[in-house]
């Protein structure tokens, strides 16, 4: 109640109180008025008592249903990352699964597998454009007596370290995989023949000159390759090319090893 | 107890046993089921039960590997159990295992951690070399 509502209540409940002015005609009125007014007054106390009871009970309310979405919110965030996490997860595992169905696990090579995926379709391609291919199997010689001297550990050693010198000799586009224990088919698309003898000598020196590191009193260790090569025919199928480089390195172990031989054909 | 659960797990469901007596709960494997709710109805009513009507701790080892989305999703439910009832001073702990081969699994592990007050052990297993 402001000091002037007060003021003027006192005034007026002084005047009525007044015996000098207890038979004016005004004075049944104004009493009456008086406690209407006093009446009046405390109705809407309680009202705005109750708005107010109101609007904060709202007020929390709201409150908590933010904080319920905040909650919500944060939730709602962590399940998708942790989700995405999971899936990116899966998405390695599946890279690796593709991985070793055509990795060579040892060399990390393409296995026979990738070879023959990668040969049926670069033949196909070589044979409707007519652009030569050639492969070249290669055999690393006496390799079992690495194994018998050095141990099998010692062995495979060795051939981690032939297959990246391999690798590391060929062109961009050539592909060098393991075919079996220690022999190495290379896939070289553009590559006629005469080319491919250029390419493999080159490999065969490396391959010679590559110290495989095996003796402990710091001795290098290093060995030869026999090499066949064919070039492939458009009408012929890729398998047929392998069997003709086959032959030729068999021609080349035969002859002696440490050597190339190219498919007579 | 009758109402122990001992799933065998497939490749896509985790292998699920409770021991009501021991208060301990174990899932283990991939879990991407057709129908997730199904599943973890089944370990949450579980879980619920166990913090309703004993007062003795509770351990949840876990040798989950791949979840998806749905799955990640009720174990966050479940966690969220846990930690209602370590706010009522329960005695509760997550111990998760994982393949030190896959690092992965051990971040993730963590994520769901966060926010986690109670116990949480995150360690890997024993692998034979």
């Amino acid at each position: 109640m402001s000091t002037r509502e007060r003021a003027l209540l006192e005034e007026v409940a002084a005047l009525l109180e007044a015996p000098a002015h207890r038979d004016h005609p005004l004075h049944a009125a104004l009493e009456r008025l008086y406690h209407h007014h006093l009446e009046q007054r405390d109705r809407l106390e309680r009202m705005i008592n109750i708005a107010d009871g109101f609007q904060q009970s709202a007020q929390q309310d709201l409150h908590a249903t933010r904080h319920q979405l905040e909650r919500q919110r944060r939730r709602q965030r962590k399940l998708s990352r942790i989700a995405d996490r999971f899936q990116d997860l899966l998405h390695e595992r599946n890279q690796e699964l593709a991985d070793a169905s055509t990795q060579d696990p040892l060399t990390g090579l393409a296995n026979r597998r990738c070879l023959d995926d990668h040969l049926a379709s670069l033949a196909a391609g070589a044979a409707r454009h007519g652009r030569p291919l050639s492969l070249a199997m290669i055999d690393i010689d006496h390799f079992k007596v690495i194994n018998d001297r050095h141990g099998h550990v010692a062995g495979d050693r060795a051939l981690v370290a032939l297959a990246e010198s391999l690798r590391d000799g060929l062109r961009e586009g050539d592909l060098c995989g393991r075919w079996g224990g220690e022999e190495f088919l290379l896939v070289l698309p553009e590559t006629r023949l005469d080319q491919a003898k250029v390419l493999v000598a080159r490999l065969g020196d490396r391959l010679r000159a590559l110290d495989l590191a095996l003796e402990d009193q710091g001795r290098p260790t290093s060995v030869t390759a026999s090499i066949g090569l064919a070039e492939y025919r458009p009408d012929e199928d890729y398998r047929a090319t392998i069997h003709r480089a086959d032959q030729a390195l068999l021609a080349a172990k035969r002859e002696g090893r440490d050597r190339t031989r190219c498919d007579a054909g | 107890m009758s109402h122990d659960l001992n799933l065998p797990g497939s490749v896509s469901t985790p292998a699920i046993q409770s021991d009501w007596q021991a208060g301990r709960l174990s899932m283990q494997g991939d879990s991407y089921p057709e129908n997730s709710f199904d599943l973890f109805d089944q370990v949450i009513d579980w879980v619920e039960a166990f913090l309703a009507r004993e007062s003795r701790p509770l351990t949840l080892a876990l040798e989950l590997v791949y979840l998806n989305t749905s799955s990640v999703k009720a174990m966050m439910d479940i966690f969220d159990l846990l930690e209602d009832a370590h706010e009522d001073r329960r005695a509760v702990e997550v111990v998760w295992h994982y393949d030190p081969r896959n690092e992965r699994i051990a971040e993730l592990a963590e994520e769901f951690k966060e926010d986690c007050s109670y116990p949480f052990a995150i360690t890997p297993l024993e692998v034979p070399a």
